[in-house]
């Protein structure tokens, strides 16, 4: 038998119906030129983009992301807002002390690094205040009457407002009378000062619970949203057949790594966005001091999300492969979906031994770890290892994905189990 | 060249293809034909790999075929294989950039192949929006487009018009006579003839004919049938003629003397007038039943 260098371009055999044939493919004869053969390119980049093109341009996904980002931000603003209410006060007052005592309060809120807004509106005496206050020109107003001090509201003012005029208004009384007594306010009130020391600042019950609930919450939307678009990308191209297509122009592993990679990459940016949004908007609220721990506890967070994440890509990937038609995915998916709602409940409310053992555990850990960290009862060494544990267990899974999908990818016939795809054997 | 040795591949128990050997010559249309079941896409699934064989080999220009090479064979699955819900052109770049074409390299020859098939106004459509005929249509184009150094098609013609059946022809002829080879399967033997340079015939998972489709015609013994006025029973016993079937004025001879033609001439126009002397070439579908039966 001849052989020829796959260069040959003899049509030697060719008959009649060859010889008569037009030669009319597309321009330049449909030739490829060399210079558009893309040497040395990785396929599974061009599978990632691709995962990724179809994700960013698909509506569906764009609302769900939208909404999210409108909700994490529509709460945090709301926050800011009720906040942000309190801060801002028209006083009405009569008289130059007045005035100064009011400034007194902006001067004090600034100190504390809780700035106000502070309107001050002069009226010519006490009854003009009150009409102003009734009038609801001002929402406050201040009469210095002889030796007493008036705060005048509509119903009672609000407590922190009363405690900051009170408070100014002693500093101003104390100065003038420790004049008055030659001496200064600061001697008089040597050794008084009492700071507040918190051992455990980030003990606050309900904002545990809060971060608890954004960890779980992303962590559980996220998984499933692209964890199923894993699957139903790999159920499309096999319920469209254009995976045969696909498998003999690239090697199926680079095609699982190619949709793994594509949905990570997509899913870690989605969740940094979220996260980003999430301490943006907790770093203009009253909780902000707690905003470093919060930051650290996201940090491991978005870690273990991708560990977490890629530790079940792969499975998403066989939940797929092994349905053949879209409606599979209710039967071959309940597994992975467990797997999240159990890690989504340790993190939410498991406590104690519950959630330092979950902390340990692939995919668990991702929101019990950064949990345990945030209210300060893990060690430093504790996510490393843990983190070391979801990578082994990430690998394990890879490899079994692949091999599970690789046997049941090519499988149209019907739906499989994973047991006849474990003992498929090609 | 492509070739396949020994292909066999068993299901369970049932085997369903049996010790194929193929050969699809450089620069030649082959057709595969066979019956329903008979394994045409079995052998073309494992010649694309996407079947292992159970034993058996694939041979490309004489040796065992490797990925890089078959990563550059077209093809064009039975069951038809694109994403339905995304814009044509899109799927089209991706599977070029499959096949080892740049981005560019990819969109340019993927618009021209939608330009050649009238559908340039369609690439930013969904791919389920087209008709089926269009369809098939985008999907030959996915199996082109990259110059592909052979073309495996399962049924590349069914369900499309004549015209498109034409332009297809013409499209697979253009590859063929730049020296791809080209196995394609099809239920449709007039087709076939038409096109084909060699056949295969496929029965029950064995070859059981091969070659061009002259080599085919002539296998078997050559027919003649003679036409007369009158009763025909006569040519009975005429030497060195083997009758086959008389009909009234009809006969059906195989001429197994060299002169005999010369004597049954002088013999019918003896006794009257001759209508018709002449070689009965079998048709491709008289060929197929006979081989297949």
């Amino acid at each position: 038998m001849t052989t020829s260098p796959t260069t040959s371009r003899t049509g030697s055999t060719s008959t009649t119906t060859t010889s008569t044939a037009r030669t009319t493919l597309p321009t330049g004869g449909g030739l490829v030129r060399d210079d558009e053969r893309a040497t040395g390119q990785s396929l599974w980049l061009v599978v990632a983009g691709r995962e990724m093109l179809v994700k960013l341009t698909d509506k569906n996904f764009i609302i769900s992301t939208a909404v999210t980002l409108a909700f994490l931000a529509g709460s945090l603003g709301l926050q800011a807002l009720i906040g942000g209410g309190s801060n801002k006060v028209t006083i009405a007052v009569a008289g130059p002390q007045s005035r100064q005592v009011i400034e007194q309060v902006g001067r004090n809120a600034e100190q504390r690094d809780q700035p106000m807004q502070l309107t001050i509106t002069d009226s010519p005496d006490a009854a003009a205040v009150t009409a102003a206050v009734r009038g609801k020109s001002a929402e406050v107003g201040l009469v210095h009457d002889g030796d007493a001090w008036r705060l005048v509201g509509l119903s009672t003012p609000a407590t922190g407002l009363t405690a900051s005029v009170r408070e100014a208004v002693q500093q101003q009384v104390l100065g003038a009378n420790a004049a008055a007594a030659g001496t200064t306010v600061d001697v008089l009130t040597r050794g008084s000062t009492v700071d507040v020391a918190a051992l455990d600042p980030n003990d606050d019950p309900g904002l545990r619970y809060a971060v608890g609930f954004v960890f779980a919450f992303l962590f559980y939307l996220a998984s499933l949203l692209f964890g199923m678009t894993i699957a139903s990308s790999v159920v499309e191209e096999k319920q469209s057949r254009v995976v045969e297509i696909l498998v003999t122009a690239i090697p199926l592993r680079q095609l699982l790594l190619g949709k793994v990679a594509g949905n990570t990459l997509l899913a870690l940016a989605q969740m940094v966005v979220f996260v980003g949004v999430g301490l943006i908007g907790l770093s203009f609220s009253s909780y902000s001091s707690f905003l470093p721990a919060i930051a650290s506890a996201s940090g491991w967070f978005l870690i273990f999300f991708v560990a977490g994440f890629v530790a079940l890509a792969c499975l998403w990937a066989v939940a797929g492969s092994l349905a053949t038609r879209n409606e599979d995915l209710q039967s071959t998916t309940p597994a992975l979906t467990t797997i999240l709602v159990v890690a989504m409940m340790v993190g939410l409310v498991g406590e104690g031994a519950v959630r330092t053992v979950g902390s340990y555990i692939p995919v668990i850990s991702t929101v019990a770890m950064p949990m345990r960290l945030f209210t300060g009862d893990a060690a430093w060494w504790e996510p490393v290892v843990s983190l070391l544990i979801t990578l082994v267990f990430a690998a394990f899974a890879v490899v079994v994905g692949e091999r599970l999908y690789a046997r049941s990818v090519l499988q149209t016939q019907r739906r499989m189990t994973i047991r006849e795809a474990m003992r498929a054997g090609d | 060249m492509l070739e396949t040795r020994g292909l066999t591949r068993t299901f369970g128990e049932t085997r369903a293809v049996t010790d194929v050997d193929l050969t699809v010559p450089t620069g030649s249309m082959t057709g595969f034909v066979g019956g329903n079941g008979a394994g045409k896409t079995t052998t073309m699934r494992m010649i694309m790999g996407i079947l292992a064989p159970t034993a058996g080999d694939v041979l490309w220009q004489g040796r065992p075929v490797t990925a890089a090479e078959r990563a550059r064979f077209g093809y064009m699955p039975e069951e038809r294989g694109l994403y339905p819900k995304q814009p044509v052109l899109r799927q089209l770049v991706y599977l070029g950039r499959l096949h080892g074409l740049t981005a560019a390299g990819a969109k340019r020859t993927a618009l021209e192949h939608l330009e050649r098939f009238g559908l340039a106004d369609r690439s930013d459509v969904k791919l389920e929006t087209l008709s089926l005929g269009n369809q098939q249509r985008v999907q030959i184009a996915a199996a082109v487009m990259a110059q592909p150094i052979a073309l495996i098609l399962d049924e590349p013609f069914s369900g499309l018009d004549p015209k498109a059946v034409d332009a297809m022809a013409d499209l697979l002829r253009e590859h063929a006579a730049r020296g791809v080879p080209v196995l394609f399967s099809s239920h449709q033997l007039d087709l076939v003839e038409r096109l084909c340079d060699h056949l295969v015939v496929l029965a029950k998972g064995a070859v059981v004919a091969h070659g061009s489709v002259d080599e085919l015609r002539h296998r078997g013994r050559l027919l003649h049938r003679l036409v007369v006025d009158g009763d025909a029973g006569w040519v009975r016993d005429v030497d060195g003629v083997s009758v086959l079937d008389v009909d009234g004025g009809t006969a059906v001879l195989e001429l197994v003397a060299h002169d005999a033609s010369d004597r049954i001439l002088r013999e019918a126009l003896r006794r009257g007038s001759v209508r018709e002397l002449s070689a009965l070439v079998p048709t491709l579908s008289d060929i197929y039943r006979e081989v297949t039966a």
